[in-house]
């Protein structure tokens, strides 16, 4: 088996692996968390079949929305499609369109699809899209600056913010994984997204009409196949986000060092078993914690800054 | 900066020991609840004991390890035994202690005092990382640490206004300055930490008595009511 793939075909299958196994992941966690609970849960391709009818669904949009209000889904799918391009998803290498963007450019496309979203939740005129949209960009300007930090503590560890260089570091010895500015860099970006994904400390994931509600009310007024794009992208952002934190902070083990078929397949497989492991761990915070308040939620930003801000302080003393 | 520079796993092992020291100050500093608090505390205390243990075998300073036992057994075991003791509802002596919710004896909010004592901490970070340390124990970055521990320390016994916190914010001052002397003097003789020690015991004995002759007068473990004594 040494099938030999071309680059391009390698850089199209990191698109595909993140689309394809997006929804998959996503009913993972549904299904952990309801494990957790005592329930059965819905099968874990439960995903796959609401995306299946809400694609047959008719489209409605409300009266008075301009064309803005169905472009954005697609125009929010394009930028999750872009971002699998810039980071390390099966391959160890920098594949080249690698080099189109840093961890800042990426953050940038995933903020634009977000804007997209919350600018056609603002065309509907529904009370509770709009909310949900102000509030998501209320707190993403908070969660900025702990980004922001954790990309200067990847420039300070490597010289570089590509992705790939910091995924190269971590694999290089040990005492890169157990110095403190990369744990605590790590931490402070798995806050940023159960933030980011919505997840239990900042919203619950499972709930329908709800006052707490941030990312799932923006979607409100939408319906049929664009509601199951919009669907479709946030189930493939967390995606991005898990492979992120796992791919280049966590556990940059597993992928392909060669562009092998065999190789490029064992690093899809890896990946999966790496983010359903991670899903797991989400759903068990996602069971022993409560929602917090919606004005906590700065606290729970002010505590990422302070992991964020310290990596970068040990970092800047030498000694980190 | 040589971007693939590693400091090796001792010294960041060490180093991520110091920094939860930090982070454990910081928990301090949020924490709502007087039991957590002393949780965290004892956790803090934990961890300065394991750092002793992880320099002590790299060092080859086996008296470290008896410091280690014993700083464990007095401030894992004894003060927040102590603590949780003088402060029970049918304590030893006097009225009840109610000991519930302090998270609103804060002078500032939540966010807002974290980000005041980062740029604090920041200030210790910066401050201490200037000073040469010629280190025969701890990596010189745990002695920054120490006096960002310190520091922070300060801030929960100034911001807060309830006796049990500040009591705490000094217990735990105390925990910097062990860290810090892990960094400077590693080997300094263990009759000498013995009596620091026993020093904090002390300190503990005093602070309960403090905390609880302030509630039999005022009612309240709030020091805000101390300023009506003024004319």
């Amino acid at each position: 088996m040494s099938v030999s793939l071309p680059i391009p075909v390698i850089q199209a299958l990191q698109v595909v692996t993140i689309v394809a196994a997006a929804p998959g992941v996503s009913g993972v966690i549904a299904r952990a968390e309801a494990r957790l609970q005592g329930r059965r849960g819905p099968r874990i391709f439960q995903p796959y079949y609401d995306l299946a009818k809400l694609f047959r669904k008719e489209a409605l949009a409300p009266e008075g929305a301009s064309w803005f209000f169905l472009a954005a889904p697609l125009a929010a799918f394009t930028c999750y499609l872009t971002v699998p391009l810039l980071i390390p998803v099966l391959t160890s290498y920098p594949l080249p369109l690698g080099y189109m963007g840093d961890i800042l450019g990426g953050g940038f496309i995933l903020s634009l699809a977000s804007f997209c979203v919350a600018v056609a939740a603002l065309e509907t005129g529904s009370p509770y899209a709009q909310l949900g949209a102000s509030r998501a960009k209320t707190f993403a300007a908070i969660t900025e600056p702990v980004v922001l930090f954790v990309v200067f503590t990847v420039a300070l560890l490597t010289g570089t913010d590509l992705p790939y260089a910091l995924a190269a570091t971590v694999r290089s010895s040990a005492g890169q994984i157990i110095r403190p500015a990369h744990l605590l860099a790590a931490a402070a970006l798995f806050m940023v997204i159960l933030y980011e994904t919505g997840r239990i400390p900042v919203e619950t994931h499972t709930g329908t009409n709800e006052f707490g509600m941030i990312e799932e009310a923006r979607l409100f007024e939408h319906s049929g196949p664009y509601f199951a794009l919009l669907k479709w992208g946030s189930a493939a952002k967390q995606l991005i986000l898990y492979t992120i934190f796992v791919n280049v902070f966590v556990a940059p083990w597993g992928l392909a060092a060669s562009q092998q078929a065999g190789a490029v397949a064992l690093a899809i497989a890896a990946l999966i078993v790496k983010v359903a492991l991670l899903g797991t761990v989400i759903a068990v915070i996602d069971n022993s914690f409560a929602k917090l308040r919606l004005f906590k939620i700065t606290e729970f930003a002010a505590a990422a800054f302070l992991l964020a801000v310290l990596g970068v302080f040990t970092l800047y003393l030498g000694g980190g | 900066m040589d971007p693939a520079h590693a400091p090796g796993v001792y010294t960041g092992g060490a180093n991520v020991v110091a920094v939860l020291i930090l982070l454990a100050e910081f928990g301090m500093l949020r924490q709502a609840l007087v039991r957590d608090q002393i949780r965290l505390y004892a956790a803090q205390a934990g961890l300065i004991s394991v750092l002793a243990v992880i320099v002590g075998a790299v060092h080859h300073l086996p008296e470290l390890y008896v410091l280690a036992a014993l700083s464990a057994a007095l401030k894992v075991v004894v003060i927040p035994l102590v603590l949780r003791r003088l402060l029970r509802e049918d304590g030893p002596a006097g009225p009840p202690v109610d000991v519930g919710d302090i998270a609103g004896s804060g002078g500032l909010g939540l966010a807002a005092t974290v980000l005041l004592a980062i740029a604090v901490a920041a200030f210790g970070f910066f401050a201490a990382g200037r000073i040469p340390v010629p280190g025969s124990g701890a990596p010189a970055t745990a002695l920054s640490v120490s006096v960002s521990v310190v520091l922070v320390a300060f801030v929960l016994m100034i911001h807060r206004r309830d006796v049990i916190s500040q009591a705490i914010g000094l217990f735990s001052l105390e925990n910097g300055i062990s860290l810090a002397a892990l960094v400077v003097a590693a080997s300094l003789p263990l009759i000498l930490e013995v009596a620091l020690l026993f020093d904090l015991l002390v300190a503990v004995i005093v602070f309960g008595l403090l905390i609880r002759i302030h509630h039999g007068r005022a009612e309240s473990l709030s020091t805000t009511d101390l300023t009506s004594l003024r004319g």
